[in-house]
């Protein structure tokens, strides 16, 4: 875990440099040659929306794409994706324009505690990318190797299906499926709306 | 264009070609802040309640919040208000806090079980360079601890360490790797003590017990916390009808979030603390810190930042906080402490490794005479919320059902492990497990269907539980008859082939605890909540309230917006920072929805009252004939009279400038007196049943749970998509518990699966489908009648899974979790017991109805009636446990049974018959012992 390199080094070695486009831009930094492609993003880049769950391949939460593959990022080694084209969350929307898969983890239950989302997104994405008409087992295939402690998964595959009909340009609603109350009188009296110039 | 729309930065259009939309993309169809077409939206009178001329249905009758209803918001399925934030990555959790000139802290974990140190020298990692702060226990000697009662933490071992990966040490250093290497260059000299693993072997008495409680101290045991209770008339078990005794061992569980701890310290300019860290209950690390590092309260900056899950997992004040605050006072710079997975396991505070014993009887009538309980729970190396958990698995066990007695025994034992604490159904879910299964056992001895004997046997609706718990609405039945509909349970259940079956379980919890744990109830309110709504329109609202990702924020925002009949949009929360909220107690015991949204309604009935005010001299109209509806208040009878939200508030600001309010809540006084009467007593109470169908390999053992039925009654669900969501991500948590989950302490007492691959939680492909059904029965004081759905719903899970794998091969398991090896050798042992060859042998369980079927069915009908009047209040008599068995509810119980008890210590007979747990009454405290020397 830790060298003899270290001893008497400060600041840290100033490693190699690394370049890959993240996001669309163009990045170049400093890394040292044994880096972790998640440290690399978090710690030089700053896409801080790639978490850490733990370390060993077995949350998914530090899911990016890369090359349009998602991979996890705390079990790549960042020489090894030198010069890739790679995803993080934050590359997925468009400036303020949310992609369908955001908009629905929010209007689905996609997403409680939001740590495990990012991870979900991506891969999700690269699901549709490839498959803009998954069953649910496909889903459920595709987030296999994500974790999430807070949803139970179900709403999540909602989501992601309210997603796929979106890019399928079946849907444009994004109401949440469920409905609290089906209305007992469906035809019962509306209230006036308000005629032009009423304020006193 | 027709309406008003916000838009972020300069987007052309709201929707694209490729479906991307608008972030926050709201319209705002005027009248109100912003556009000019006079047109209002309808009210939603499907959202208003009946009883104040809407269509939404009351069947438990009139609310007080009935009148405060717009139609805006509540009871719609709405995102929550920081799902955006979420789902760009921008929420910022614990390790997104980066501080300019931050440096990287780490700490040193015990090497060993138990062990004294004798001495540390700093003085080689100070040399190393790159190594800025160094600290020990020596540097903050006081004592901490979640409860006043116990404090018995440091923010390092100060002379022993109490188990493997208890903190000794840390570093702040300008890299990571420097910070590691740097602990690997402390020098200590330890003593190794013996240690404890087994629970029963903390009962008796150590050389070297794990903490040293003085004259309070427990002979020379480890026991920490011991309790008894009996309540009702003992003779009843005597003679049962039907009897059922299981012993339980369940293996300790963890939260398992996603996001392991994490904390940033920062003294600022003015030497103030500003702290960082992903909490549930900031307050109690607010209290906690000022203690340890001696600096005032005021002085302490906690900012809950984004918390990524926490099930009672970050809801302890944690050392390595202190260690964070300590590091960066030495240094000068802002520290930042990260967890990697194995450390989150150290510090654990999961659910407590337990040995449960569950005695029960019925009678003739098939009422059930007794519950005898018996919980010796590990609580590892220290006190944290036990206390409390040493009440719950006992006193939780009192409802929903009316019983004939009751009767207690609980132990918790400090182990040289990792500590248990609070988890997601804190104390209740292992013994309701095992209550539910014995009730299985007894329904099937008596030849009927469990449901009709829970049926027979509910609690109605305002009434007192047999320990004195109050409790108001109650849709225990409701839920009951509809995961029976629902999973079509009259013709699958003790008729599925072997290898497939069917099972039941409830549950019922608190929805906040009646007692704050850090201050007199008398005092200070619960929950507070201010608010502010200045020129522009805004609310800004104020609260405490640590969202953990359940939604609180959306719940206190979406209660302010109904009242006012504002768009959500309007409403911004600030609850993150201590200097800006009032103080509330935090995101436990299910208390944040039923605390915080009633004092925040109380807050936005103030600001309404205001501008209600406003509107009257404007229009001359008094407030009781003026509507709010989407940011205009108009006259009852004439929609077309009326003024702007924007003109009433400016209105009302003419002389003031901006309107505040702020709202309180406090529960009401309640319970008995007895010892430990505060323990579980809640304002509210939440009911749950569940059906569970399952596959059981039985060649294997291999189970796969593949059909839930959930019903919750959650009061009022303000918002279903939530509710459901929680009831669905509490299923998973609990079939985690049931399944796959454990802590595995190996035979060294070491923990051997402390990461997310050897420690199993189900992953997409073993979660069931689970139908999520919502049941309201309105409670009388629940914000617009709501009640928790965090916690309840994961209990009635385990039990139901449990009893579904008896249908399904008819081998009573009680070995949690129920991993293949469990079910196979208990399959392997029925086979031998019953002399067969093969599994296919084994005969799946049948059911023909005995005689007492009908009777229970009968009482079950008459009781659905009375269950309605009360829950309407049409029947407003008192009821008490013990109506069911003839008593006058009216007269003390006392007075009418002979040999009805109330106690909290077993009388000298009872001794010899006590548990294990109940074993630890044969010691005396030490003040004691000294008195008889
Ligand atoms: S952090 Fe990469 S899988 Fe957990
Ligand atoms: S939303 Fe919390 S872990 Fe998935």
């Amino acid at each position: 875990m830790v060298g003899e390199e270290h001893v008497s080094m400060i600041p840290a070695p100033a490693g190699k440099r690394w370049a890959a486009t993240v996001n669309g831009r163009p990045f170049e930094v400093l890394a040292p040659s044994n880096a972790v492609l998640l440290d690399v993003l978090r710690d030089k880049v700053g896409t801080l929306g790639v978490k850490r769950g733990c370390d060993l391949g077995t949350c998914g939460c530090c899911t990016v794409m890369i090359d349009g593959v998602p991979k996890l990022s705390c079990l790549t080694l960042a020489g090894q994706v030198q010069g890739a084209d790679i995803i993080t969350v934050e590359g997925l929307s468009d400036g303020a324009h949310l992609a369908p898969i955001q908009t629905c983890f929010a209007t689905h239950g996609g997403s409680q505690c939001g740590f495990c989302t990012p991870g979900f997104l991506v891969a999700s994405q690269a699901l549709l990318n490839e498959n803009e008409n998954p069953t649910r087992q496909e889903i459920a295939c595709a987030i296999e190797g994500n974790l999430c402690r807070c949803t139970g998964y179900q709403q999540i595959i909602d989501s992601i299906e309210a997603a796929a009909a979106i890019h399928r340009g079946e849907s444009e609603t994004l109401a949440p499926a469920s409905e609290p109350h089906p209305d007992p009188h469906p035809s019962g009296p509306g209230e006036p709306t308000m005629p032009p110039g009423h304020a006193k | 264009m027709g309406s008003y729309r916000q838009q972020p930065g300069a987007s052309p259009s709201e929707v694209r070609k490729d479906g991307k939309r608008v972030a926050g993309k709201q319209v705002f169809p005027p009248p109100g802040s912003g556009g000019s077409e006079p047109k209002m939206r309808p009210r939603d009178l499907d959202y208003i309640p009946e009883t104040v001329g809407g269509r939404e249905p009351k069947p438990a009758g009139d609310h007080i919040h009935d009148r405060d209803r717009t139609g805006t918001i509540v009871g719609k399925a709405i995102p929550l208000v920081d799902s955006n934030a979420k789902v760009t990555g921008q929420a910022w959790y614990g390790d997104d806090v980066r501080l300019p000139g931050e440096l990287i802290g780490k700490i040193l974990r015990s090497p060993h079980h138990y062990a004294r140190i004798k001495s540390i020298d700093t003085s080689r990692v100070e040399a190393l360079p790159g190594v800025v702060a160094v600290s020990t226990g020596q540097d903050a000697p006081n004592r901490f601890g979640v409860l006043p009662v116990t404090k018995d933490e440091h923010a390092m071992a100060v002379d022993k360490v109490r188990h493997v990966g208890d903190l000794v040490a840390c570093v702040a250093a300008v890299d990571e790797s420097t910070a590691i290497e740097a602990l690997s260059l402390f020098d200590i000299e330890w003593e190794e003590l013996e240690p404890v693993f087994d629970p029963k072997k903390g009962l008796e008495d150590h050389d070297e017990p794990i903490h040293w409680r003085g004259k309070y101290h427990l002979a020379r045991t480890n026991v920490q916390k011991r309790v008894f209770q009996e309540f009702g008339d003992r003779s009843l078990v005597k003679t049962p009808h039907a009897a059922s005794h299981g012993s339980w061992t369940m293996l300790g569980v963890h939260h398992g979030f996603t996001e392991p701890h994490a904390v940033v310290a920062h003294w600022d300019p003015n030497g103030r603390l500003q702290l960082y860290t992903p909490q549930q209950v900031p307050h109690y690390t607010h209290r906690a810190l000022s203690t340890v590092l001696d600096v005032p309260m005021h002085q302490i900056n906690v900012v809950r930042t984004f918390v990524g899950g926490g099930f009672g997992g970050k809801s302890d004040p944690f050392p390595h906080e202190m260690c964070a605050a300590i590091l960066a006072r030495k240094s000068g710079a802002p520290v930042r402490i990260t967890f990697d997975r194995e450390e989150v396991y150290w510090i654990n505070r999961g659910r407590h490794p337990s040995h449960i014993d569950v005695k029960m009887t019925a009678d003739t009538e098939g009422r059930i005479s007794g519950f005898d309980i018996d919980a010796l729970i590990d609580g590892g190396g220290f006190a944290s919320f036990g206390h409390v958990t040493s009440y719950y698995n006992g006193v939780l066990a009192t409802a929903p059902y009316e019983l004939g007695s009751f009767h207690y025994t609980g132990a918790r034992v400090w182990t040289n492990k990792p500590a248990s604490g609070a988890m997601r159904g804190h104390g209740a879910v292992n013994t309701r497990c095992a209550v539910e299964v014995g009730l299985d056992e007894m329904a099937e001895q008596m030849n009927v269907d469990p449901i009709d004997l829970r049926l027979a046997n509910l609690l109605p609706p305002h009434s007192r539980t047999i320990s004195g718990f109050r409790i108001t609405s109650n849709g225990m039945r409701e839920a009951l008859e509809r995961v029976r509909e629902g999973s079509s349970w009259d013709s699958k259940f003790r008729q599925l082939p072997l290898g497939k079956g069917i099972g039941i379980g409830c549950g019922f919890f608190i929805s906040g605890s009646g007692l704050p744990i850090h201050w007199d109830p008398k005092n200070f309110p619960h929950a507070t909540v201010h608010i502010q709504v200045d020129m522009d329109g805004g609310v800004t609202v104020h609260t405490g309230a640590a969202d953990i990702g359940q939604g609180s924020t959306t719940a206190v925002a979406q209660v302010v917006a109904e009242v006012l009949a504002l768009p959500i949009e309007m409403i911004h929360v600030r609850s993150h920072e201590s200097d800006t909220s009032p103080v509330d107690l935090g995101s436990y015991s299910s208390r944040v929805t039923f605390m915080n949204a009633n004092a925040a309604i109380r807050a936005a009935i103030g600001i309404r009252d205001q501008l209600l005010k406003a509107a009257w001299e404007m229009l001359g109209y008094h407030p009781n004939v003026l509507v709010l509806n989407d940011r205009r208040i108009y006259y009852k009878h004439d929609p077309a009279v009326g003024v702007s939200y924007l003109q009433a508030l400016h209105k009302a600001q003419a002389d003031t400038g901006a309107l505040i309010a702020r709202g309180a809540y406090r529960s009401p006084p309640m319970g008995g007196v007895h010892k430990g009467a505060a323990a579980g007593l809640a304002p509210a109470y939440s009911f749950s049943a569940y059906v569970a169908e399952v596959d059981v390999d039985i060649e294997t053992g291999l189970i796969s749970c593949t059909n839930v039925w959930a019903a919750h009654d959650c009061g009022k669900a303000l918002n279903p998509l939530a509710v459901k969501g929680q009831i669905i991500g509490s299923c998973h948590m609990g079939l985690g518990q049931v399944l796959t989950e454990k802590m595995v302490y190996g035979r060294t007492g070491h923990l051997q699966n402390a990461n997310l691959l050897d420690y199993k939680i189900p992953s997409v492909h073993e979660m069931p489908h689970v139908e999520a059904i919502i049941v309201e029965s309105s409670d009388p004081e629940g914000p617009f009648g709501a009640k928790e759905a965090g916690e309840g719903p994961l209990l009635p899970i385990l039990p139901a899974v449990v009893n579904a794998v008896y249908d399904a091969i008819g081998v009573r398991l009680r070995d949690l979790p129920l991993t293949p090896d469990v079910v196979y050798s208990g399959i392997q042992k029925h086979l031998k017991k019953n002399g067969l060859e093969e599994p296919e042998d084994i005969e799946s369980p049948r059911l023909s109805h005995g005689p007492l079927q009908e009777i229970l069915v009968a009482r079950g009908d008459e009781h659905r009636e009375r269950d309605r009047l009360r829950q309407r209040s049409e029947d407003t008599s008192a009821y008490v446990n013990g109506v069911l068995f003839g008593f006058d509810p009216d007269r003390p119980l006392s007075e009418q049974v002979e040999g009805w008890r109330e106690a909290d210590e077993p009388l000298p007979e009872q001794l010899a018959e006590l548990g294990f747990a109940g074993r630890a009454w044969l010691k005396k405290e030490q003040r004691h012992m000294e008195d008889d020397a």
